[in-house]
């Protein structure tokens, strides 16, 4: 007889047992791929956001810009280095912005916050996150254009509306203080108070002017991904290129690394309630194993007598844990599907309790809980749980090969 | 015989299997203890960061300078509201806040100017202690200002650095001075890391010319913590006149307050799917040890063991076994949880900064035992177990005495 044929039916032997121990995996497997794939959407979600907020999933930057953030650190000749950028297929999107920090005055008071010059004709609402928040007004016309668009909360705190004058200061190029009027031409709302009161969007050239730069003088090169996944390993792949080398490429964790903490912290978190379960689920799988290598000392003992190797009684009790293994995988994988077609296509809409201005790592949070998982987690899963259950069968199997053939015959 | 007896010796007739159950349970019950202790001192420490270094309890402000903060808008009568809130038991403190640019030599920010009151500020909140570099403010060097961590980098600064203001008196002439740099904060919220300069409220009154009496906001902290945060609101707003506006930290930051509240939710989720690993492990070994025994509960039928005593018996065997597994559980669970009050659990390695909802988080995370951190993991198990073992002791108090005598 086939060992297969045989686990197979051992595990039948003992149907309930089989099926509680198996609903257990089951219930492993749904919630690994509920915490993964919560993981998998939403640091993805949180990636992408923070990256459409100016700096992107990779930022080209002057040498010690990121470190201390001042207009006298240039990014010179960006025309080339666009047109170089464009050619890595990874990359989706490339921009350049200035990015600065500015006191902004109305007639009625001025506050402090932050600027990105952009050109309008390179920006689109897929990587600019400020153009899918607009509630009024829209873009500078053109890239000179004299107009400035603010956040919501900034704009109420200035007493602003559209086509209201602001008066914005800053330093430029030499390190003095200047100033220069724009209009309000738009206004976002991100649903973040910490960004709708702060960030400002200005035409890029009358930037330029402002601050003295030349036309082909820029702050950074915002680089939207594909995939937010392949951003260290393209950075340090950027960074070794001669056309690079005089400048700095930085990934997202870089800039901004108050994200990068929260989703590493989240994320081994995440990884430790994850063990902790499958841990318990293998706690469960040894038990059962032990148990029912336990009571059948007798037939194995018998098996022995008949001729059966040690090492084949070994594979019999590690097969048994693996066709169990198995068995939870497909009462697993019946009771995910519809689950995990609700979760991620619907989501839970967390709205109601979180309201809807969350921040996490100064990136605005999505209330609806969802979950993707990628290929990669999905093996990662599997991987998991045929180690898990091959691990936890190791003892008992070990323990029915070392069964003594002619003492155990002697017990009932 | 009695029952507890009899139970005993039947967990401890398969030992082995009684030890895999005890010590998963063990194991489930004091990592859910470490989890919820640490779960608990970090709601603590972010609800510290917000409360003790920033918002206070409660803040007194003129009715509408919340929605637009104008240097205009002020408690004209501050020195004399504060003193009367100190003398029926509270601590509180004056603020001026002002807005305008700060420039260093490489670079320049908006800032958001915030002038303390030296001799209070300090028994209110507890941001003089929160200095990464440097020394806080001293009466003597007014001009030198404590200044936010962003900000630091923003501006390229560090200490003993001079910094240039720029902005507009309350007259509307222009507000012009130079300052250096005597400290740097840690890292408290978004709004101050990125922006606030720290000076002494006589410093900001003379550099954009206030009103000698007065502030903007006053802090208020309760001296007894065991005071309900209402109830102290009620108390201060009979204070006050109606051009002011009271209000508490809850309602000064609703979504991390809701946040707060709602983050031992995420301790009970955690729970429950733990203990439906535990549940089923129990419900196993509870399941096979029954099933091994219908012949012996037969017996014990056919002499008159009434159903009931059965049902007890499991039950009995079960409640042994967890409360074996919580003693095991709380003396780990609470050692660990001990270790991890003392020594915090550092995420420096994983992570610079944190943040959330504005909020920063100390990358140190340290646990917080409490009666309700510990207590709630056991009494999980406890109900978990005992939901578990329902069937298999219904299923043996239902059986025919006479097939359960005859069953193999």
């Amino acid at each position: 007889m086939n060992l297969n044929t045989l686990a197979w039916r051992n595990l039948w032997r003992h149907k309930r047992r089989t099926l509680i121990t198996a609903s257990s995996i089951a219930f492993g497997v749904l919630l690994a791929v509920t915490f993964t794939g919560a993981g998998d959407y939403f640091y993805t979600r949180m990636i992408d956001a923070g990256a459409n907020m100016g700096m992107g999933h990779i930022t080209l930057a002057a040498p010690d810009f990121n470190r201390a953030p001042s207009s006298k650190k240039v990014l010179k000749d960006t025309d080339s280095l666009l047109a170089q950028v464009e050619q890595i297929p990874e990359v989706k999107d490339v921009m350049a912005r200035i990015q600065g920090q500015a006191m902004f005055a109305s007639a009625h008071k001025s506050i402090g916050g932050m600027f990105f010059g952009v050109d309008p004709e390179q920006e689109n609402p897929e990587s600019n996150l400020f153009i899918k928040a607009m509630i009024e007004g829209g873009m500078p016309k053109s890239a000179s254009d004299k107009t400035i668009v603010l956040g919501v909360d900034l704009a109420r705190k200035l007493k602003l509306t559209m086509g209201k004058k602001v008066v914005y200061t800053t330093t430029d190029i030499n390190g003095d203080i200047v100033s220069a009027i724009a209009r309000v031409g738009g206004l976002f709302q991100t649903g973040s108070n910490e960004i709708d009161s702060a960030v400002a969007l200005l035409p890029i050239q009358s930037v330029q002017q402002v601050l003295g730069y030349q036309q082909n003088e820029v702050s950074v090169l915002a680089v939207i991904l594909h995939d937010q996944r392949h951003s260290h390993q393209l950075r340090d792949r950027m960074q070794a290129m001669s056309q690079f080398s005089h400048i700095e490429v930085l990934n997202w964790q870089q800039t901004q690394p108050d994200l990068a903490g929260m989703i590493a912290v989240d994320k081994s978190s995440n990884y430790i309630s994850q063990l902790l379960i499958a841990l318990l689920v293998a706690a469960g799988i040894l038990n059962t194993m032990l148990m029912s290598v336990l009571e059948r000392k007798r037939e194995f003992g018998v098996m022995m007598a008949l001729g059966m190797s040690p090492r084949n009684l070994f594979l019999l009790v590690m097969l048994e844990s693996f066709w169990l293994a198995v068995l939870g995988l497909i009462i697993g994988t019946i009771v995910t599907i519809p689950w995990y077609l609700f979760m991620s296509q619907t989501g839970i809409d967390l709205s109601a309790a979180y309201g809807d201005g969350f921040s996490f790592g100064g990136v605005l949070l999505d209330t609806v809980f969802k979950i993707r998982l990628f290929k990669e987690s999905i093996i990662a899963i599997l991987v998991g749980l045929f180690t898990l259950a091959l691990c936890a069968g190791a003892y008992p199997a070990w323990r029915a090969g070392q069964t003594p053939p002619v003492e155990s015959l002697k017990t009932i | 015989m009695n029952f507890a007896k009899l139970a005993a010796r039947n967990v401890y007739r398969n030992s082995r299997r009684s030890v895999v159950t005890i010590a998963a349970m063990a194991f489930a019950c004091a990592m859910m203890i470490v989890f919820s202790a640490l779960m608990e001192g970090v709601i603590a420490g972010s609800e510290r960061n917000v409360v003790a270094m920033n918002t206070g309890d409660i803040q007194i402000h003129q009715q509408d300078y919340r929605d637009d903060p104008d240097i205009y808008k002020m408690i004209t009568s501050s020195a004399e509201l504060s003193n009367a809130i100190r003398q029926i038991g509270f601590v509180a403190s004056e603020r001026l806040f002002a807005f305008g640019l700060m420039a260093s030599d490489n670079s320049s920010s908006g800032v958001q100017l915030r002038g303390v009151d030296l001799s209070y500020e300090s028994t209110v909140t507890e941001i003089h202690q929160h200095i990464m570099q440097g020394t806080w403010l001293e009466q003597t060097d007014p001009h030198g200002v404590v200044i936010g961590k962003k900000l630091a980098r923003l501006l390229d600064v560090s200490l003993g650095d001079e910094l240039i203001f720029v902005g507009q008196t309350a007259d509307g002439y222009m507000a012009n001075d130079s300052f250096n740099v005597r400290g740097i904060l840690k890292s408290v919220a978004a709004g101050i890391d990125n922006s606030a300069v720290l000076m002494s409220n006589s410093m900001l009154r003379e550099l954009i010319s206030l009103p000698e009496q007065g502030a903007h906001q006053i802090v208020i902290m309760r001296v007894d913590k065991k005071q309900a945060l209402s109830q102290a609101s009620e108390l201060i707003k009979s204070l006050v006149g109606q051009d002011l506006e009271v209000m508490n930290w809850r309602q000064l930051m609703p979504v991390i307050s809701r946040f707060l509240e709602t983050a031992h939710v995420q301790t009970l989720i955690m729970l429950l799917f733990t203990y439906i690993a535990v549940a089923s492990i129990v419900l196993n070994a509870m399941l096979m040890s029954v099933f091994e025994r219908i012949h012996e509960f037969g017996i014990m039928k056919a002499i008159g063991v009434r159903p009931l005593q059965i049902v007890s018996l499991v039950y009995a065997e079960t409640i042994i076994q967890t409360l074996l597994a919580s003693i095991v559980g709380l003396f780990l669970g609470t050692a660990l949880a001990w270790y991890l009050q003392l020594y915090g659990l550092d995420m420096t390695s994983l992570a610079d900064g944190m943040s959330f909802a504005g909020v920063a988080l100390d990358p140190i995370w340290y646990a917080e035992l409490s009666i309700n951190s510990v207590l709630t993991p056991i009494a999980f198990l406890f109900v978990m177990s005992a939901i578990a073992v329902i069937y298999p002791a219904t299923k043996v108090a239902r059986l025919s005495p006479l097939e359960a005598i005859h069953h193999q």
